[in-house]
């Protein structure tokens, strides 16, 4: 019985310029403790050793820190052993990298850079196909089909790209055979690059990445805990979780009547967890002006308790019926100034931006009155 | 409500004393007054009443105290739907207030009631609009004026436009829109300026910085991580050409190819030398083959040689021989002909000689017989010279000058002229002697004989014997004496000069020379015969006559033919020169013939013995040919096998240009190889230090985060244009509604205002103020002005015609208010005055004017109720 932790795409260093500046600082924090969090999970999962399979850092020139102290943190981590495969962020044009890695190498850590087989221990052999450069435009798997183990080994391959026609990065060139695991007789191919954990076939993976840095996959980060009973045993593979933050999309599905900021209220996730979320509230249908500005008030009211909150309502339309309007003023000026911007935003002959601006002036006016004693 | 009496006691200037104004009635009323009349004081003792409350004493009220102090009291009556009433009003000491109904006198109303029931009547109240308009130089804003009056107006203006129109607040959206448009205005106002530009330091312009900022660093950020990448790539292929490089096998194969060409360069080296060697040698012995071909060549041409040159000797001595004998032969003809010359020579001498004596002897002769002749004519040429001489010499002595005879007979003709004058005119003495007496009287010592006539000169003394001495003194001139005698004295010295003693004598003397002259002609003509050369040339000739016939011998012989046998003689003598001249010539010939025949013999010799000395003894000679022979033969197969040699080496040459280049460039292999080495190394030093900067400030990282950054600032950048465009959307919308609604609200009030306005001004419309209700702006020929900056005259008229609008309002809506001016058109021209009180006058159908007016003059003339102050005592 062979186990290890397969994990991947760690993108240690990637910085989050697009978050608030507060959060920043965490979210980058997170990709170096998630070294601590495989490492517990291996502990916990009896595993010896822990596969990353490409992209550990999120770019070729990583700060000499940022490389010490990953390094710094595996090592502190013996006798756990990692193996580290370079990937599309990290490939092997990144010279510096991988000349600065080995030459700071702690012993429990291992760097898969050429393509050759590896002997974990006897009877176990790591196949690595590592990235030679961004976009290697070729499968860099092929020559594990090749490749001569000693017979009765375990034949492990490790990997990074994509493997159907998507990739992380959106291009898919480079594909890996989805039965490359079949062809070369591999006992298990552990994949790097998609973010989301993802079984290709009984014996290919993708593990996902054990922090999540964006929206895209909707799903806590984790790992995968791998046992090989033996040379073509089906590998027995388990999900750990291994996330700091959680990385999710809230959809709201609207209607004409609905109490937005109740569905709101009804679907956050508890106070607890608020800290290390980081949601997206993605609105559409349809919303009467009130529940409108009621869901904008009630996402600033729990803003603050998130690691990180967006609403997005480009999908939301706006309805307005009369009603709608009293409760701006039944007569005079100000009503009548809302009744042409209603117009205005109806009316299809006009412009999207003058549309849109209408509309959102409407919204405000009604925001404006509803602060207003009647 | 209308006014018809106001009365005031112990008011400002009406200390201790009342006046009243009764009779108010319908229309206009004109209270016309001077300055200091009291008209003010009326006026606001009327407002007092109406708007202060009697129990305090603002300024308003203290204003109405007089300089004395007391208690102010106004009363006014009035007539309303209601019913006729008189309001009181008493200030400070016994302040009350009260209303009584005037008809019957009972009391309405009193204290805060009676002001109740005043506020009501002004302000409206509940039961309808303000009841009272006022309109003074204050409201033109020319005074101030206290803001509880303002506002108390402003209200009562609002009244009228409720009643008509509805509640401002209602149509123009009143504090929620002005709530709104003040939310707008202050989001917007954070974002950007009023004239829609982001608003420095506000958020839009931050986003606007942030992106630009971030777009500059992303750029930055973006350029520097090319340029690592280009630099790991560059570093990349130059570690791969280095690995190559420095590879020791390929080094080691470099190296041993240098080698290797270095060797092959020797051996050409070695070779070529070798070469050259052999070709020199083959140069030598063609040079030996050379010189022995020649050397027996020579030898054969000198035999040769000496074979014509034994020929040329032979025949040159043969030559010569000849030469030495016609030599010989030419010399003993030329002895021949030289004493053939001189024979003729000494015949011709002798000849000559002959001849030459000859001919002396008969010159000799010649001479002789001329000589005797000679000395003949020369001894009569010398008689016949000494004749001419003695001739000569004989008138010489006679000779006189030319003239001389002439000039003498000239003379003696004047003198005889003379003295024919002076026997004219002398006195004549003559002494006719007694007889007997001789002599007796002598005439300057001499005695004068008898009869005698002498002439007398000047002084003469006559002794007269016995008598003594009579002198006679004549007087001088004109007796010719004088004349005379210079012609005496002249004709003396002449005769002295010629040397002859008279004329005659002279003649004489002339008709001598004549002849001797003659004598001397012939006796020259004869000489000249005689020597026609002179004496001396014959002299000559007979001396050298002489001379010749002097010693001669004489010669027998034939002159001619003595002169023939010299001429034969000369002959001889010419043909032996010329005979001896071409022996001479041909002695000269033989001469250089043989000189000629000698030189030619001794080159001929000289040559022919340096021959023989070079070719040596005769028996010597064969050996010597084969001599000869045998070095050529050697020589040639020197020079054959050194020319084999340098064939074969030639045969054999590398092609040392080729191992030199080879060599050459296996070296700057070598050489290239280490200076791209060196070369490479420091270029990667350099993008060794470039990447490991940029690594270590983790470019990537700091790229990706700026991109993050700018999509984020991005983003919100468009976020607050969204908000920017939704802002102003709605502020232009709220503005536009309330704008609208502002018009609305006014258009009753601009409906009235317009006809009147039209009395005054052509074409002018008015905006009017939401806040203060009068007008703000007025509109001419399309310009808009604010009221402000009007002038003090159309001011007060618009202030005048907005008031009367609003009662013309009120007066339709059944509430009929009076309106009262005080001085309230004192910019106004007359012009202007009495358009207005057209105005006014129209209005005044059914409507109460007030005038306070100090314009008496402008006010005479336009009609109207006229009020007068009365005097008014209080009751009680």
């Amino acid at each position: 019985m062979f186990r290890f932790i397969h994990s991947s795409d760690l993108h240690i260093g990637k910085r989050f310029g697009s978050m608030p500046e507060e959060l920043r600082g965490r979210l980058r924090d997170a990709r170096h403790t998630v070294l601590d969090r495989l490492a517990v999970q291996a502990r916990a999962g009896e595993a010896g050793t822990i596969l990353l399979a490409g992209d550990c850092f999120d770019t070729e020139t990583p700060s000499p820190a940022m490389l010490r102290q990953a390094l710094a943190a595996m090592a502190g981590h013996a006798p756990l052993r990692w193996i580290m495969l370079p990937g599309n962020h990290d490939s092997l044009l990144a010279d510096e990298l991988w000349a600065a890695a080995r030459a700071a190498l702690p012993a429990n850590v291992l760097l898969a850079t050429e393509p050759e087989p590896i002997e974990l221990e006897p009877g176990i052999m790591l196949l690595p196909a590592p990235c030679t450069t961004r976009r290697p435009g070729r499968d860099l798997t092929d020559w594990m089909d090749r490749a001569a183990t000693p017979e009765g080994a375990l034949r492990i391959g490790l990997a990074h790209g994509a493997i159907q026609s998507f990739s992380e990065d959106g291009v898919g060139l480079d594909i890996i055979a989805p039965d490359r695991a079949a062809r070369s007789g591999l006992d298990y191919l552990a994949l790097g690059d998609w973010h989301g954990q993802m079984r290709v076939n009984a014996r290919s993976w993708y593990s996902g990445a054990p922090e999540p840095d964006r929206f895209k996959h909707d799903e806590p980060g984790r790992a995968l805990l791998v046992s090989l009973a033996g040379p073509g045993a089906a590998p027995e593979v388990v999900p750990v979780e291994t996330g700091s933050f959680d990385w999710r999309t809230l959809p709201l599905d609207l209607l004409s009547g609905d109490d937005a900021a109740a569905v709101l209220a009804e679907r956050l996730p508890s106070g607890s967890l608020r800290r290390q979320s980081l949601l997206r509230v993605v609105a559409t249908g349809r919303l009467r002006p009130q529940a409108r500005a009621g869901l904008d008030a009630a996402v600033a009211a729990v803003t603050p308790e998130f690691a990180h909150l967006v609403l997005e309502t480009e999908g939301l339309a706006t309805d307005c019926e009369s009603e709608d309007l009293d409760a701006i003023d039944r007569a005079g000026a100000l009503r009548h100034a809302a009744d042409r911007l209603l117009a205005e935003s109806l009316d299809e002959s006009r412009a999207a931006g003058e549309r849109q601006a209408a509309r959102d002036a409407l919204v405000r006016l009604f925001s404006y009155c509803e602060g207003m004693p009647s | 409500m209308k006014l018809t009496a106001l009365r005031l006691h112990n008011v400002r200037r009406f200390a201790g004393r009342g006046v009243a104004v009764e009779g108010i009635g319908d229309g206009v009323n004109v209270l016309c007054a001077v300055n200091e009349f009291g008209k003010s004081t009326c006026f606001d003792a009327l407002h007092a009443l109406f708007f202060q409350p009697h129990s305090g004493t603002p300024g308003a009220v203290q204003g109405l105290r007089p300089y004395s102090g007391g208690n102010p009291l106004v009363e006014a009556d009035i007539l309303t739907g209601q019913g006729a009433f008189r309001l009181t009003k008493q200030f400070y000491g016994g302040r009350r207030a009260m209303v009584r109904e005037l008809g019957s006198g009972r009391l309405v109303a009193q204290a805060d009631e009676a002001e109740r029931f005043i506020a009501n009547l002004v302000q409206g109240g509940t039961t309808g609009p303000a009841g009272l308009l006022w309109v003074r130089q204050g409201i033109t804003g020319i005074e101030r004026r206290a803001k509880s009056d303002e506002e108390g107006e402003k209200r009562a203006r609002e009244s009228v436009l409720t009643s008509v129109q509805g509640e401002v607040e209602s149509l123009t959206g009143g504090r929620r829109m002005a709530q709104a448009v003040a939310d707008c205005e202050e989001e917007l106002s954070r974002l950007v300026t009023a004239t829609g530009r982001p608003k420095a330091g506000g958020p839009y312009a931050q986003a606007i910085e942030e992106r630009d900022r971030l777009v500059e660093t992303e750029r930055r950020l973006s350029a520097e991580v090319r340029e690592l990448r280009e630099a790991l790539d560059k570093r990349r292929s130059l570690r791969a050409r280095l690995a190559e490089l420095e590879n020791p096998e390929q080094q080691a194969t470099r190296l041993r190819e240098v080698t290797q060409a270095e060797a092959a360069l020797t051996a050409a080296r070695a070779h070529g030398e070798a070469l050259k060697t052999a070709e020199v040698e083959v140069a030598l012995a063609r040079n030996r083959l050379d010189a022995a071909r020649q050397a027996l060549d020579s030898h054969c041409r000198n035999w040769a040689r000496f074979a014509v040159l034994r020929d040329l000797d032979t025949d040159g001595r043969r030559k010569r021989d000849e030469a030495q004998a016609r030599q010989r032969a030419a010399s003993e003809a030329g002895q021949v002909a030289a004493t053939a010359v001189d024979t003729a020579e000494r015949e011709e001498r002798e000849a000559r000689d002959l001849l030459s004596r000859l001919e002396k002897s008969l010159r000799a002769r010649d001479a002789a017989e001329h000589l005797a002749g000679l000395l003949q004519s020369h001894a009569k040429a010398e008689a016949g010279r000494a004749e001419v001489e003695a001739i000569q010499a004989e008138l010489k002595a006679i000779a006189l000058p030319a003239n001389a005879v002439k000039q003498l007979e000239a003379i003696e003709t004047e003198l005889v002229g003379l003295r024919a004058v002076v026997a004219a005119r002398v006195p004549l003495l003559r002494v006719d002697y007694r007889a007997g007496v001789t002599g007796a009287v002598g005439l300057d010592g001499v005695a004068l004989g008898d009869g005698e006539e002498r002439s007398l000169t000047r002084s003469a003394g006559l002794e007269i014997e016995g008598v003594g001495r009579l002198t006679l003194t004549l007087p001088h001139g004109r007796d010719g004496h004088d004349e005379l005698a210079q012609a005496e004295a002249r004709c003396r010295a002449l005769l002295a000069t010629l040397g002859v003693g008279s004329l005659v004598e002279a003649r004489q003397r002339e008709s001598a020379i004549r002849d001797l002259t003659g004598r001397l002609g012939l006796a020259q003509q004869r000489l000249a015969l005689l020597a026609p050369d002179g004496l001396a040339a014959l002299r000559e000739t007979i001396a050298r006559l002489e001379a010749q016939s002097a010693g001669s011998v004489e010669v027998k012989g034939d002159p001619e033919a003595v002169r023939g046998a010299l001429a034969m003689a000369e002959a001889r003598v010419t043909a032996s020169r010329n005979a001896q001249r071409e022996a001479q010539s041909a002695r000269d010939a033989a001469g250089a013939l043989v000189v000629s025949t000698e030189r030619a013999l001794a080159s001929v010799a000289s040559e022919l013995s340096g021959l023989a000395a070079m070719l040596g003894a005769e028996e010597g000679r064969q050996a010597l040919d084969m001599q000869l022979a045998a070095a050529l033969a050697e020589a040639d197969a020197v020079f054959s096998a050194a020319q084999a040699q340098v064939e074969t080496l030639r045969a054999g040459a590398t092609d040392l240009a080729g191992a030199e280049a080879k060599f050459r460039r296996m070296r700057s292999v070598v050489d290239a190889a280490a200076a791209e080495i060196a070369t490479m190394r420091e270029e990667a030093a350099g993008l060794n230090a470039l990447i490991g900067a940029r690594s270590n400030d983790a470019i990537e990282e700091a790229w990706q985060e700026a991109s993050d950054k700018l999509a984020a600032a991005q983003k919100r950048l468009a976020g607050l244009e969204r908000e920017v465009a939704l802002l102003t959307r709605l502020r232009d919308a709220l503005e536009a509604a309330r704008a609208e609604a502002r018009d609305h609200y006014f258009a009753p009030v601009m409906g009235e205002l317009r006809p009147l306005l039209g009395l005054l001004f052509e074409d002018a419309t008015v905006t009017f103020d939401e806040e203060t209700l009068l007008p703000r702006t007025v509109s001419r020929n399309g310009l808009e002005e604010p009221v402000g900056v009007l002038s003090g005259g159309m001011r007060e008229q618009l202030a005048v015609l907005t008031r009367l609008a609003f009662a013309r309002l009120l007066a339709k809506d059944g509430q009929p208010t009076p309106v009262i001016l005080d001085d309230a058109l004192v910019y106004s021209d007359d012009d202007r005055i009495e358009r207005m009180f057209d105005a006014l006058h129209r209005q005044a159908s059914n409507q109460q004017i007030i005038v306070f007016s100090c314009r008496q003059r402008a006010f005479a003339q336009l009609g109207g109720n006229i009020l007068r102050l009365v005097p008014w005592v209080p009751e009680g």
